[in-house]
């Protein structure tokens, strides 16, 4: 007898373009104490299928066409909204993905896990509640739980945040856990933590656990089962051995080929008899936190870039990694300006970049250029696709006003998007199509050395191997050197021809890429190439 | 055949953001209603010297106040004066004080909102603390020192009434720049190499707009009724001439014994109002290429 049993479930959406189907025809059991990975991309229905069982779907647009899903022996897809509450936070709990934004930032964390107490067990005094929450906060390794009990959500750390949102989804003690990419928002080191801690309470709690995550590798060795979903079917499901070794499903297979598991093909590797031809000498970046009438008191200052220096040569791809907070955007944003560093020496082929006056600077800025990292905030949403890859050709006057069209239509051609969209504003792709528009704004000015701040990481999985073959490919046929910045090791291995480790503001490690994931020499690269999460094939 | 045409749409001449939001308004009824009473109200305002059926000074006292007649459409007020022709003239005054001090309060107030939100720290410091001193300076000092200073003019009026409603406009500017200046899509700007005033003009203040015309819409009428509260204070202004708002107020004062003299004013000023409302949401929703889809 099975704890859950899903049975052909529909889900819905009304849209403008008439109704979808998110969730089409999933079936599914779950024993207690069993761990179900569900994986997909983004809009491939794996929350919608879970968020439907407890009625989270928003309606309208969306309605459950059909199927049911028996919990405990009752059919939750029967239940009206008052008897699903009872289910809801209480015998089945959720763990969503960003605890900044899932736990009320006006109430102390204690508060909200009484609150999720009391609601379902009116009977429970609050003193009782209290040692509950405490209990529940120290099993999932807060420390001093005491005193961090009456903290704000935004006085814990990201993952400290996650193990508060755990927390509160086992203070009730429930026999089903939903965690909708629990680990997504989280660095790597972290993100390994917290998988540890759902794994150590999965097994103590015997709790069934649906564990819905884009990435393979972190389901790979939880899950007893895994179902693979694509536009809300399941294409492929079975043991992760199964999945992994022997998947039939093309689109499985494609999931599996886009993780990079190896360095780039050689032909595209660099030279590395060329000269340098980025210097950064001992760059040194801080921000004041200000306070006062006319904010000029300084209170503090965070030390973002600490006395770095290093080297790019010529046509290389340099790979900064690093977890977040550890300063490795603004060291690139120094580089290039876009924030002002207080010391040091930088040059980009002939200009020497913290020299130059106001205007130099500006024309200066087409020889090198940026790509960011979230393809929905990098675009002017009120500029057409032509009218965001001509202003930089008009800016630094590249084409004549009649040259502009054809320019722009060869941009879109290089970055493979179709010359008949060139109309179109931003809001009308998907993100892999807008992170090729702002590739093509950052090649229109033919710049020599491109920054780019993460420009996968807001890409789903098979996207991102599309975007980084094509940067590959760009940055060859235009000689490019470039400064991938990235917190994912295995896209930097994939990308890069050496890697700079960066933690704090400082430079822990440089090396080859391939020696540098082979031998790493400083204990923190070793700690971060641990955490990653592998797929073992024997 | 789809194809073609969109093939054919990409060697068009290229679209600005205002072309299209023009396409888009159009398909809005609501606000093209709104802008079709507003038109006929702006064009009756021009013509009034020459369609006014009567003299606005024209003062029969042995007529005093008569209801609706064939004479008077609109009934006449107390001094016998025709209703309508005082609504007529009141008009070119009401529209004028409108669109003169909003667009004094509408310029300050977004250049000053921006140029704040921009640049940021000390420089935003400075500029927002001198706009919460002028908020806390009261409105009625302000005027009658500038009128004492000035003199009374119709033009001061104007600056008078947007030199004070551009606090507000400056405040609501400011917030959505700071918002918008750490998009991504700023420093992409500033990495291409755009002066700070490219950035402002063709990056900034495009993705303001919703609110802007939005608060303009709803600047307009207050600016009106401001104007009838400073012509009771003397500074405005004096009959026989009349406004809007003078006409209202002088309504609301007689309005039990005739109460046309306050329907009529009010039924064009909330007509006004609904039209602006109507145009404005309507352009907010047509510049803003998410709202619609075509």
């Amino acid at each position: 007898m099975s704890l859950l049993n899903v049975k052909n479930l529909r889900t819905s959406f009304y849209t403008r373009e008439g109704q979808t189907l998110a969730v089409d025809d999933v079936s599914f059991s779950l024993n207690k104490g069993e761990v179900l990975g569900i994986v997909g991309e983004s809009g491939s229905g794996k929350s919608v299928a879970c968020y439907s069982l407890l009625g989270l779907v928003p309606s309208p647009p969306g309605k459950i066409e059909g199927g049911s899903a028996i919990f405990d022996g009752k059919d939750l897809l029967k239940l009206n909204e008052k008897a699903l509450r009872a289910y809801r936070g209480n015998r089945i709990a959720m763990i969503f993905q960003d605890p900044m934004t899932s736990l009320n930032p006006f109430m102390r964390v204690g508060d909200q896990l009484i609150e999720a107490l009391r609601c379902h067990n009116k009977t429970l005094s609050k003193k009782a509640a209290k040692e509950k929450a405490l209990s529940a906060l120290e099993e999932v390794g807060i420390n001093n739980a005491r005193e961090r009990i009456d903290s704000y959500p935004h006085e814990f750390s990201g993952g400290m945040r996650q193990r508060v949102m755990i927390a509160m989804a086992l203070v009730t003690e429930p026999e089903l856990i939903i965690a909708d990419e629990p680990t997504t928002a989280l660095d790597v080191t972290v993100q390994k933590q917290i998988l540890q801690l759902l794994k150590d309470l999965q097994a103590s709690h015997d709790l069934a656990v649906i564990f819905i995550t884009h990435d393979l590798g972190v389901v790979a060795d939880m899950a007893k089962h895994i179902l693979v979903m694509k536009n809300g079917r399941v294409v492929e499901e079975g043991s992760p051995a199964d999945i992994f070794e022997n998947c039939s499903h093309p689109y499985t297979r494609k999931l599996i080929a886009a993780i990079p598991q190896s360095a780039k093909p050689d032909e595209f590797k660099y030279d590395s008899s060329h000269e340098d031809f980025v210097e950064a000498k001992n760059v040194v970046t801080h921000f004041n936190n200000t306070r006062g009438l006319f904010r000029q008191r300084i209170v503090s200052t965070v030390k973002a870039v600490d006395d770095i220096s290093l080297n790019i040569r010529e046509g290389e791809i340099f790979g900064l990694v690093g977890e977040s907070g550890s300063g490795k955007s603004t060291f690139g944003r120094s580089l290039i300006r876009l924030v002002e560093s207080q010391a040091g020496d930088i040059r980009i082929g002939k200009h020497r970049i913290r020299e130059l006056g106001n205007t130099s600077l500006r024309e200066a800025r087409r020889d090198f250029q940026m790509i960011f990292q979230d393809p929905y905030a990098s675009l002017n949403p009120r500029m057409t696709v032509f009218d965001t890859l001509a202003e930089p050709l008009l800016l630094h006057k590249l084409a004549k006003k009649n040259e502009v069209l054809e320019r722009v239509n060869h941009l879109m051609d290089e970055v493979g998007l179709e010359r008949k969209h060139i109309r179109k504003y931003p809001h009308e792709f998907s993100g892999g199509q807008r992170q090729r528009i702002a590739i093509a704004r950052a090649l229109a000015v033919e710049p020599r050395f491109i920054v780019a701040d993460e420009p996968v990481s807001a890409l789903d999985v098979t996207i991102q191997a599309q975007i980084l073959d094509l940067l590959l490919k760009l940055a060859k046929k235009h000689q490019l050197t470039m400064l991938f910045i990235s917190h994912d090791l295995s896209v930097v291995r994939y990308l890069c021809d050496r890697v700079a480790v960066m933690q704090h503001g400082k430079i822990v490690e440089i090396e080859e890429t391939e020696k540098l994931f082979l031998s790493p020499q400083q204990p923190y690269t070793q700690k971060l190439l641990s955490a990653i999460p592998r797929i073992h094939t024997n | 055949m789809s194809e073609l045409i969109q093939e054919l749409q990409q060697y068009e001449k290229g679209r600005s953001l205002w072309q299209d939001a023009f396409r888009r308004l159009r398909k809005n009824k609501l606000a093209m209603f709104g802008m079709a009473v507003l038109s006929i109200i702006v064009v009756l305002a021009l013509l009034t010297p020459w369609i006014a059926p009567y003299s606005y000074e024209q003062q029969d006292l042995y007529l005093g106040a008569t209801p609706p007649s064939a004479e008077h459409w609109f009934g006449t007020d107390v001094f016998g004066r025709d209703q309508l022709t005082r609504m007529l003239y009141g008009s070119r005054i009401s529209l004028m004080v409108g669109l003169v001090a909003t667009s004094v309060a509408l310029l300050i107030g977004v250049l000053w909102g921006t140029i704040a939100g921009f640049f940021g720290g000390r420089v935003d410091a400075i500029m927002m603390r001198l706009v919460d001193i002028l908020y806390a300076l009261p409105f009625a000092i302000f005027i009658i020192l500038l009128t004492v200073v000035f003199g009374r003019s119709m033009l001061l009026l104007f600056l008078a009434i947007g030199a004070v409603e551009w606090l507000t406009m400056a405040r609501i500017v400011r917030g959505q720049v700071v918002s918008l200046r750490r998009q991504e899509f700023i420093e992409a700007a500033v990495a291409m190499g755009l002066t700070r005033w490219q950035i402002m003009q063709k990056h900034l203040i495009p993705n303001v707009l919703g609110p802007i015309i939005i608060y303009t819409t709803l600047t307009i009428p207050s600016v009106i009724l401001l104007e009838s509260f400073l012509s009771f204070l003397g500074l405005g202004i004096q009959p026989p001439q009349s406004s809007w708002g003078s006409l209202i107020k002088a309504g609301v004062e007689t309005m039990e014994e005739y109460p046309w003299l306050l329907i009529y004013p009010g039924i064009l000023l909330s007509l006004t109002l609904f039209s602006l409302n109507f145009l404005g949401d309507g352009l907010r929703d047509a510049l803003d290429p998410r709202a619609s889809q075509d």
